[in-house]
């Protein structure tokens, strides 16, 4: 009877001990951060490419004030159709070369900007438009969501390479998600880019 | 049988310290210290004045109307005066404050923020994401440019905070000082609950809240959303960088 009823109680325990262990150890942080860091990537894509689509519309505004400033207008087209036509491979948030290129682009496209803004200070009659401002407040509202966006990112990303290298969660990993990788974030190089200064 | 006893044994016990030691490792690695907050200040009404922009009347109707349209729409528009940004860019400051108070309701995002930074001087009208389709950036421009800066650049805060507030209420619908009247209101509030529905509310209410009272040890929200009349509480809204900037 005893013998019996020893084995059964010890599984008892067993299973409750595991499920203690388990609760202790949320073993679905990993998914949980993992969509999180989704959902906080596609919001960048979705402000960057808001940007994106602002680009011809701005491009046309200025050209036709400020036709001379060919070159400046060209590298901003160059630098969007750059940054547009950039396949981004499906892994790209775990793939340190394809994330990094992407930055880059994108970095170039808001340095092309901001130069352009810059350029715009020479044309008072431009800066007086009423679609040129409008448009000016859209792409400073679009660079401001870009970067609520990136820092959203990175700290999603934080969270969860956390989870995954450190103790609990590295083991839960190992075991029920043998498949999860860190995740490529953002070095601060576009945040500390700051628009160029205009001296009068 | 006795061997199978011991080796169970050991096995029990070898499961139970993992057990606990990832329970212990777990409360002492904690969570991680994420990225430095400002301090914000209170969220104790509707219009919070810490750097002491607005006589005592001009608060008060502010904060009528504020209180008035959010009863009429479900949106929240809070208004802030901060004495310093802590050195925080001001659409760095906004945002958190936004997400920190949670104004806005929750899941629609419809909340927007009039902050006022003097010792920077500046400006900043924050737009929750729920509502980035119809105060945009833009208009939330123009309102800084037409109704604030000109007050604030005679160096009449409180004006140019009272006409940036009513700018930014019309845009967002609503009519003036009467209030329940809504240009266009969100369909939420003109739809009632189904009748059977009702039904069941109200006696789910009375059973479930008949002993202890309605109001009792219950926080939040009553049972469909509403909100508590006098005080303030922001619901829930999230905010994504939307709005513009002014400097004077």
């Amino acid at each position: 009877m005893i013998r019996t009823f020893f084995p059964r109680a010890s599984q008892i325990f067993l299973i409750l001990f595991f499920a203690m262990g388990l609760a202790a150890c949320d073993i679905n942080a990993v998914p949980r951060y993992d969509e999180e860091t989704k959902a906080a990537w596609s919001e960048v894509l979705n402000q960057y490419q808001r940007r994106a689509d602002l680009v011809p519309n701005l491009v046309e505004t200025v050209a036709g004030f400020a036709r001379q400033e060919k070159e400046t207008l060209t590298a901003v087209v160059e630098a969007r159709s750059k940054a547009t036509q950039m396949q981004l491979p499906p892994d790209i948030l775990n793939n340190p070369e394809a994330f990094r290129q992407f930055q880059q682009n994108q970095a170039a496209l808001g340095g092309a900007l901001a130069r352009l803004l810059v350029v715009v200070e020479k044309y008072p009659e431009l800066k007086s438009n009423q679609n040129f401002l409008s448009l000016q407040s859209q792409l400073e509202g679009t660079e401001n969501r870009i970067t609520v966006a990136r820092r959203d990112y990175i700290l999603s990303v934080q969270k969860y390479n956390t989870e995954l290298r450190t103790i609990p969660g590295r083991w839960v990993a190992g075991v029920l998600y043998p498949e999860a990788e860190v995740k490529q974030t953002f070095d601060i190089a576009e945040q500390a880019k700051e628009a160029p200064k205009v001296k009068f | 049988m006795a061997r199978y006893i011991r080796v169970w044994g050991a096995y029990i016990w070898a499961i139970r310290s993992l057990a606990l030691m990832l329970c212990a490792i777990h409360i002492v690695a904690g969570q991680p210290g994420f990225a430095a907050e400002p301090k914000f200040p209170q969220p104790s009404s509707r219009v919070v004045d810490e750097a002491a922009l607005l006589s005592a009347p001009a608060k008060e109707r502010i904060t009528g109307w504020l209180e008035a349209f959010e009863r009429a729409s479900k949106r929240q528009v809070v208004v802030v005066t901060v004495k310093d940004l802590q050195g925080y860019p001001i659409e760095d400051f906004g945002y958190r404050l936004g997400r920190a108070w949670g104004i806005g309701e929750k899941g629609r995002n419809t909340g927007a923020i009039l902050l006022v930074a003097p010792k920077e001087r500046t400006v900043r009208i924050e737009v929750g994401y729920g509502l980035e389709g119809e105060l945009t950036d833009a208009i939330s421009r123009a309102i800084i440019e037409q109704n604030i800066l000109p007050a604030f650049k005679d160096g009449n805060y409180e004006q140019g905070i009272v006409n940036g507030t009513a700018a930014i209420l019309k845009v967002l619908g609503w009519k003036g000082d009467t209030p329940g009247v809504m240009r266009d209101a969100p369909q939420s509030a003109q739809e009632l609950p189904p009748i059977p529905l009702l039904i069941f509310i109200i006696l789910f209410v009375i059973f479930r809240f008949g002993r202890s009272g309605f109001f009792g040890g219950r926080h939040g929200r009553g049972v469909w959303g509403s909100r508590s009349r006098g005080g303030f509480s922001g619901g829930g809204g999230s905010f994504g960088g939307g709005g513009a900037t002014g400097r004077w």
